[in-house]
């Protein structure tokens, strides 16, 4: 603090990025992107194989023990990354798609239209989340696809109040009104002038947003209405992990892998946000803490 | 933190009320800014607990499945007599508006039909459950605030010092934890390692619940003096509460932290430094109470994610409370009971909301209702 | 320096907070003769006519006595309880006889007119247990009368041979009339005591309810009334725990029988003070393949692709994901039971003739969707868990296989309406003789389900009418001969009968299996 910041040009990484918060964050979603990618190609057993000696404790051969069916634990941990990380982002981005359409249009256009679209938000608000969730994937039957939709259509009035509240302060700022005065057209005044506003806390929140995601998909699978055996899923490993106590390995790594990626993305997350401005800053937080 | 951004509830209602209120003439009752905003709110909440009422309706009457699989056995649903009769009994022939209008109509005498698993009045039924949900996330709540404020408050005076930064980790694994993990690891390390914690269930298999007064067994084993079971009662709500407050004070922290930060950045608090007030003074007298309208309004928002954390953790802990109920009736398919715990979370999510609002009015400095 | 105290005070408030938070003591409310009973419920009512669930049948066999009964675990023979019996040549009238003195928990002694009202009652309610008192192969009710003060005779218009086998079943305790009227009990489908008997119970048998909720506790208290020997538990708690805390409660003393713990979760329990008795379960899991051409996806209707299916699975790795004690039923009919069969060739693991089978089938990669309940187990073991087994084993034949996890209640609708291509259930006995198990038949209500119509494997249809004519000893041999059709046509495949633990410490003694009611509790020591 002693130095004025823009005389020292040396940092090319912003100094947020340097936390051990940040660090370990980038590491642990590091590891779990990159194992999602390259997994199929370790030299792992194959996560479905029934061919090993059922309920056996972790050992040289297999370093998270193996499952009921005689299926390799660490396999199917690190496998377990490709049914959960693709379905959450894709979660996310549908819900921050939704969300965002829905709450720029009550932000912008205001008054009643306004009015109906946080109601029906607060209403889903209101409604128990999991319940809601649960309902829906009971009636269409489970599956990551149904889990998905379930959680859709319950996580879009988020995105909807924030990007709400930042258009409406944007909507006033002399540029936009500038730009209205001009001539241009509720939409492209919303895209050209706004959205680039509200970009970045956009992101910010959909990056904390994936951890919370990951935790209700796999809170799903968990309760058997997820992802569909025989695919390796962290929540519904766990789910059957903890019908066998005593072997305490099928549920411990696969919480462990929920634990860390949902870890290293509200590290980044939050890293984010403490490099927004305040003002967005706190608009997201109100949402997601 | 202005206030539009800091209330999602109270935001649009009071935004109607201020103008109206600059305006009014005093001489009607109704006109009273206090009244008008009170008035307001609690009207937004009855329409929404209608919209609550409806949404539970269409989607129970969405769900593709026939409550007739559900609540027969075997035999009896391969017998058209019997099943014909079921129908007629539940009002499953009727048109879907008017099954609505007469679900409302009981609804409106306090009945919400018969759970088809149970054969009970659903209102009997959550009338079982809710009290041992409610107490512990009434116990969640409790240890939350109190440790989540403290730890929040620590965090911001000592914003990107050591302790700060620990917090913050800490806080952020918290809500990181996957609840219906946490659980099984919190029981299995208390209760089948270590054995320190009893297992599941609200009080000891051979105990006998104290007098029903409030249905919370640590109150109502008090109330009646029964020593031996409010322990009992209290050793069995330590788990699942342990597994509840890690999220929620994780979830407090972060708000709390970021509240208390905004006030001591505000210019009235900085006068009153600068002007030499003592710093327990300050925080006190102007930082907590500053920041208390926009925790609270987090506090309610809370007690919504608490129910999910509620489910996933009755299961493993066998608590018997609404949150088993919850997933026993929607898994089941069990429309009665869903639209009975759906209806009672979102009264108590709005109620709750609608009380945290006008306490916020009347708290928060910057909002001027009169 | 300010600072810095307000931030100890706060952390020195929220370690105590914390504390307090977790406060913990020995629970010590242990009852001098009470019995700790941890099991996963199936509990809708206590109402013995509307009652058919596992833990209803075991909660109705110790408050209500019935009019016949079955010593210890034995099945093969009824004995009397509240009357003798006999059965007429023609096999279609049984007369029962009041024996001894039986006294309600009201006082009342038991007399015909409660047993008369008691199964009247059952027939007219429309529960789920009602059609035990229905001839099922011409599906009209059995007429009850009253013959004179101690005598009443039960008629039916075929040959029913299993009839006094029907009577043993805790569904037709006998209620106490002349109480249950005082509460809204009739014998009318306007009955409505059933609020009544969950928070009462009005029988003769060794218990009574001190309280019932169906989703979490049932206590008993032994009923100071009852005419046979005391129960030497006076107070009996069913809990519903799920089975990882069964283990725990065992474990940790807090539970003295567990029922519902899989052989995995007893593997290494048994030790000085915990014992662990495995029977096997009646329940037969069974996978079904449809034979509606609408949906068998043009291939479960297909012979030579059934027969491939029933010989590509290795029935040793099911039985292994089920454990110590399970056995591969021949046939539908469990192994307890009269008309049982071993394994035949058709049902027996045969990699090489399951590829030839499906070569010959003119298979051509479609899929093969197998449903299967998730919220239900086959006596503890995961239906999910079965399936992945078979799904692995069949793929290893060259078939592919696609498993839809469903809650039992949407299953359960689809398979009724005969829609679902293939899949795995259970069927657990209604009462033990083989005649309830011909409804897996061309043409009957299970048979239906899996798009086997009366018009198909006329065969199978002679065998299973040859069957309920048998009569005596020819019985048996008709319904071996029935299964070996059913077989060859190959629409159920049998595939295991899971073993039942029961896991007891504390000392406790003389914890009877039975098929039917799973254990009495009034017999524990």
């Amino acid at each position: 603090m002693t130095a004025p910041a823009t005389l020292i040009r040396r940092p090319r990484i912003a100094p947020v990025w340097r936390r051990p918060l940040a660090i370990v964050g980038i590491l642990f979603v590091s590891f779990w992107f990159i194992t999602m990618i390259i997994v199929p190609f370790l030299p792992l057993a194959d996560p479905l194989a029934q061919d090993f000696t059922p309920l056996s404790p972790p050992s040289g051969t297999h370093p998270f023990g193996t499952d009921i069916l005689g299926r390799d634990v660490l396999s199917r941990t690190l496998f377990g990354s490709r049914a959960t990380l693709p379905f959450a982002i894709l979660l996310v981005i549908i819900s921050l798609i939704l969300g965002s359409l829905v709450g720029a249009i009550a932000g912008y256009f205001g008054g009643v239209i306004d009015e109906i679209i946080m109601r029906i938000a607060d209403l889903v608000f209101a409604f128990p989340t999991i319940v809601l969730a649960m309902v829906v994937a009971a009636a269409l039957g489970p599956g990551i696809t149904n889990a998905v939709i379930a959680l859709a259509l319950i996580s879009w009035p988020n995105y909807a109040r924030v990007i709400r509240s930042l258009v409406l302060s944007a909507r006033n700022q002399e540029y936009v009104v500038a730009g209205r005065l001009l001539g241009a057209g509720p939409l492209s005044s919303l895209r050209r002038d706004i959205l680039p506003n509200v970009a970045s806390p956009m992101l910010v929140l959909a990056m904390l947003d994936l951890g919370s995601q990951i935790l209700l998909l796999s809170g799903l699978s968990f309760l058997g209405l997820g992802a569909v055996p025989p695919a390796a899923e962290w929540g519904s490993m766990v789910g059957d992990g903890v019908q066998q106590f005593s072997n305490w390995w099928l549920a411990a790594f696969p919480g462990l892998a929920i634990l860390t990626v949902v870890v290293g993305f509200n590290f980044i997350g939050d890293t984010l946000r403490d490099s927004l401005d305040p003002r967005s800053a706190n608009a997201v937080t109100q949402v997601n803490a | 933190m202005s206030h539009s951004s800091s209330s999602q509830h109270a935001e649009p209602a009071v935004a109607d009320a201020l103008p109206g209120s600059a305006r009014s003439t005093r001489t009607s009752w109704f006109a009273r800014p206090v009244v008008r905003y009170i008035g307001i709110r609690g009207l937004v909440s009855a329409v929404l607990l209608l919209g609550v009422t409806i949404v539970t309706f269409i989607l129970t009457n969405l769900v593709p499945v026939s409550p007739i699989t559900a609540a027969l056995g075997e035999q009896a649903a391969s017998d058209p007599a019997t099943v014909a009769k079921f129908v007629h009994d539940a009002g499953l022939d009727k048109p879907a508006i008017v099954q609505y209008f007469v679900y409302l109509g009981k609804l409106l005498h306090g009945d919400l039909g018969t759970s088809i698993q149970t054969r009970n009045p659903v209102t009997q039924d959550l009338g079982q459950a809710f009290p041992a949900t409610a107490e512990l996330a009434l116990c969640v709540i409790l240890i939350s605030i109190i440790l989540g404020l403290g730890l929040g408050l620590i965090a911001a005076v000592r914003k990107d010092r050591f302790s700060d930064q620990l917090i913050r980790m800490v806080s952020l694994i918290g809500i990181s934890v996957p609840t219906f993990w946490l659980a099984a690891a919190i029981y299995f390390l208390f209760f089948f390692v270590l054995r320190w914690a009893p297992g599941s269930g609200r009080l000891s298999p051979a105990a006998t619940p104290p007098p029903r007064v409030t249905g919370m067994y640590t109150v109502d084993s008090l109330l009646s003096g029964q020593f031996t079971t409010f322990l009992d009662a209290v050793t069995h709500l330590a788990l699942p509460t342990l597994t509840l407050t890690l999220f929620t004070v994780g979830m407090l922290v972060r708000f709390s932290r970021t509240a208390i930060l905004d006030v001591l950045n505000q210019d009235y608090v900085r006068a009153a430094r600068a002007k030499g007030l003592a710093t327990n003074r300050v925080l006190f007298g102007y930082v907590v109470r500053g920041s208390i309208a926009p925790i609270l309004t987090i506090v309610g928002l809370a007690f919504g994610s608490l129910l999910s954390g509620t489910v996933l953790t009755e299961q493993v802990f066998a608590w018997g409370g609404l949150g088993q109920y919850a997933y026993r009736a929607s898994t089941a398919l069990d429309l009665p009971s869903v639209m009975g715990v759906g209806l009672l979370v979102g009264a108590i999510y709005i109620i709750t909301n609608f009380i945290i609002d006008v306490v916020y009015g009347f708290v928060d400095p910057r909002v001027r209702i009169g | 320096m300010k600072k810095k105290k307000v931030a100890a005070a706060s952390i020195a408030l929220v370690t105590a907070i914390a504390i307090a938070g977790c406060a913990n003591g020995a629970s010590t409310d242990a009852a001098a003769k009470t019995l700790v009973f941890d099991t996963t419920f199936d509990l809708k009512t206590s109402d013995p006519g509307r009652a058919f669930e596992l833990t209803g049948q075991t909660i109705d066999k110790a408050i209500y006595e019935t009019a016949l009964t079955f010593d210890k675990g034995d099945l093969t023979k009824p004995v009397p309880q509240l009357t003798t019996y006999k059965l007429s040549d023609d096999q279609k009238t049984l007369t029962l006889t009041l024996t001894g003195t039986h006294t309600f928990s009201s006082g009342n002694p038991v007399t015909i007119d409660d047993i008369v009202f008691s199964y009247q009652r059952l027939q007219a309610i429309a529960g789920n247990p009602s059609f035990l008192l229905t001839n099922l192969s011409t599906n009209t009710p059995f007429t009850i009368t009253k013959t004179s003060d101690t005598t009443l005779t039960i008629t039916t218009d075929t040959p029913y041979p299993a009839l006094p086998y029907i009577l043993a079943n805790p569904s037709l305790g006998v209620l106490d009339s002349k109480t249950l009227q005082k509460h809204g009990g009739t014998n009318t489908k306007d009955d409505a005591s059933e609020t009544y008997l969950n928070t009462t119970s009005a029988g003769s048998g060794p218990y009574q309810i001190e309280s019932l909720d169906v989703k979490t506790k049932v206590v008993l208290t032994a009923n100071p009334k009852y005419a046979g020997t005391k129960p030497a538990y006076s107070r009996v708690v069913f809990q519903n725990v799920l089975s990882p805390s069964q283990k725990t409660d065992i474990q940790g003393g807090q539970a003295q029988l567990s029922v519902g713990l899989n052989s995995q979760q007893v593997a290494g329990l048994a030790s000085d003070t915990i014992k662990v008795l495995t029977s096997t379960s009646p329940n037969v899991g069974y996978l079904w393949l449809n034979q509606d051409p609408a949906y068998s996806g043009g291939i479960t209707n297909n012979p030579q692709f059934t027969a491939a299916v029933r010989t590509g699975i290795d029935y040793s790795g099911v039985l292994a994901v089920a454990g110590n004690g399970a056995i591969q039923p021949g046939g539908i009919i469990p192994t307890q039971f009269l008309g049982a069969i071993k394994p035949d060739a058709t049902n027996t693991f045969d990699l090489a003739a399951a590829k030839q089978s499906l070569a010959a089938s003119g298979y051509s990669g479609q899929t093969l969707q197998i449903s299967y309940p998730t919220d239900f187990t086959l006596d503890g073991v995961e239906f999910g868990t079965l399936a992945q087994k078979i799904q692995a084993q069949l793929q290893a034949v060259g078939i592919k296989v696609e498993l839809a996890g469903l809650p039992i209640t949407t299953l359960l609708q689809n398979f009724r309406a005969g829609k679902v291509q293939a899949g795995l259930m259970y069927w657990g006995p209604d009462f033990p003789d083989p005649s309830d198990y011909t409804t897996f038949s061309p043409g009957n209500p299970v048979g239906l389900r899996a798009g086997w119509t009366a018009d198909q494997s006329p065969a199978v249809t002679a065998a299973r009418k040859a069957a309920e004519a048998a009569v005596g000893d020819a019985r048996a041999a008709a319904y071996e001969t029935w299964q070996r059709e059913a077989n060859k046509a190959g629409v159920f495949i049998a595939l295991l009968q899971a073993p039942r633990n029961y896991v007891t410490t504390g000392g406790i003694s003389n914890v009877i299996p039975n098929a039917v009611w799973t254990v009495d509790v009034a017999l524990i020591k």
